[in-house]
């Protein structure tokens, strides 16, 4: 049982939901699959006294459009998309990432909107606060910060645990929002403040509504890796994601993207990296020097007991074998 | 405090109704009247009473309330009663028929695939969805079904083999169970 009651409707349109969020004066929320709002409205993080469910609005299937782009609803379930033959085809990485998220039972409800919205994660703040902690941290309201005791007043540092956001970005994937004026199509990337207070720059009454995933390029290959302990149900530590293009020689990178989730307060592109790795011919060595650089660019904030050190170091090898991947994907296809 | 003159805008104050949430568990129909916050596990054990379906850590971290929503393997504790109105809830008592057990749980007392218990139930109905889907799934499948469900006691490889011999791949029963009645 949530420790509060609250409100809950269930409209079955989405122009609906967005326009009673609008309504509504009390603090309302939009929930998909529920599974990241609901554990933290039992601990307090999120106290909506509105919830709009939005698990009634039908759900559109996926398509793939002329100009080649597959159109996902983004109330789409995880289940779905990872066992979708249209997906693994179409944009294998988002089939690969979905199938890393949390368990069966969570993905069978969680959404890929929801994925992407979800909130920010830290030791401290995902704990049942109440008999712990006197005094709520930054995040929770209040007036300082327990993991990062010398952290300067609204600065948070919780982590944006998105195991799919880094494959959308090197996909160079769009989403549309539905807000009150209408649906505005922008990049993914636009999507993230990276600030751990407020890690989507969603306005309150927006719903995240389609994700379009371009097509496959010729001499493209991919690679993804989310490193955990266990190896199932559980956060990230870290969760690399990359794209390059070949040349036609199958050897010079002609265009490369990599974003690194699960260690920032959003994903975070490898500007410098993906740049050095342009006009590179990818052998073994190149890569393992790219790989090196990537883990020297990224700043990886300590979370869930992991040091930066160990984070960088383990980013350094599952980026390089993440690579190497993507160079035999590139050269087969 | 029961009717506000205008009903169409709730506020905070104002408690939020009851609302009267059908459910077909396990074929079985129950109508309940919930609040919004009460979880589908709390329906499914304190208004039905079918305390099989356990409440573990009830953050949808462990999976011990692992039931069937409309056939698909979900967590109870991290569903609202209100948003399964008009749904089918299967549980682990409706695996078993008139006392007997089903072929699944004999496999898993042949397999010494439970200790405690508590992780039993759960694990049971992601088996059960797995197997819906695919009657020979392979080991890694097994796997990649069952890790929504923690289990601390037995380890998972007889839990593996249970489903493995439930599936006909080979696995014999370990313990030789009597079978009168």
């Amino acid at each position: 049982m949530i420790l509060f009651e609250f409100e809950h409707e269930n409209p079955v349109l989405a122009e609906d939901a967005v326009a009673r969020l609008h309504e509504i004066e009390a603090e309302a929320r939009f929930m998909a699959g529920g599974t990241d709002l609901i554990p933290n409205m039992r601990i307090g993080i999120a106290k909506p006294a509105h919830v709009i469910s939005l698990t009634r609005i039908p759900r559109e299937p996926m398509t793939v459009g002329a100009d080649g782009w597959l159109k996902i609803d983004a109330l789409t379930t995880l289940s779905e998309i990872e066992h979708s033959a249209l997906v693994t085809e179409a944009a294998p990485i988002l089939a690969a990432s979905a199938h890393t998220v949390a368990g069966n039972q969570i993905r069978q409800r969680a959404t890929l909107g929801g994925n992407l919205c979800q909130e920010t994660r830290c030791l401290y703040l995902n704990q049942q606060h109440d008999f712990q902690f006197v005094e709520p941290c930054y995040k929770r309201g209040g007036d300082c910060c327990y993991p990062f005791p010398r952290n300067k007043k609204e600065v948070c540092w919780s982590v944006y645990m998105s195991d799919i956001a880094p494959a959308l970005m090197v996909w160079d994937a769009d989403v549309t929002v539905l807000g009150s004026g209408g649906e505005v199509r922008m990049p993914v990337e636009a999507l993230f403040t990276g600030d751990g207070l407020r890690p989507t720059t969603l306005n309150p009454g927006e719903m995240l509504r389609y994700v379009h995933m371009p097509p496959v390029k010729s001499h493209m290959g991919w690679g993804y890796h989310k490193s955990t302990v266990r190896g199932g149900l559980e956060f990230g530590i870290a969760v690399m994601a990359l794209t390059l293009r070949l040349e036609d020689d199958l050897e010079t990178c002609a265009e490369a993207k990599i974003a690194i989730g699960a260690v920032n307060e959003g994903p975070v592109k490898l500007v410098d990296t993906m740049s050095a790795m342009i006009g590179k011919k990818l052998t073994k060595a190149a890569l393992a020097e790219l790989a090196d650089m990537a883990s020297r660019e990224i700043n990886p904030l300590p979370h869930h007991g992991f040091s930066k050190p160990y984070l960088r170091d383990n980013i350094r090898v599952h980026l390089r074998r993440a690579m190497q991947i993507a160079l035999a994907r590139a050269q087969e296809s | 405090m029961l009717d506000s003159p205008n009903n169409t805008v709730v506020t905070a104050k104002a408690r939020p109704k009851p609302r009267l949430v059908t459910l077909a568990i396990n074929g079985e129909t129950h109508e309940v009247m919930v609040r919004p916050h009460v979880m589908l596990l709390e329906v499914i054990r304190d208004h039905v009473g079918l305390t099989g379906t356990k409440d573990g850590c009830e953050s949808g971290t462990c999976g011990a309330c692992t039931v069937l929503l409309e056939g698909k393997p979900i967590l109870a504790c991290i569903t609202l009663a209100v948003e399964c109105d008009g749904m089918h809830v299967q549980t682990i008592e409706g695996l078993s028929e008139n006392g007997k057990l089903s072929d699944l749980q004999e496999a898993f007392l042949d397999q010494a695939a439970t200790q405690c218990g508590f992780c039993t139930p759960g694990v049971i109905m992601s088996a059960k969805a797995l197997l819906d889907n695919n009657p020979k799934p392979s080991v890694p499948q097994i796997k990649k079904a069952l890790e929504g469900n923690l289990c601390r006691c037995t380890g998972y490889n007889s839990i593996v083999d249970a489903i493995l011999q439930y599936s006909g791949q080979g696995v014999e029963p370990l313990m030789k169970r009597d079978d009168a009645p």
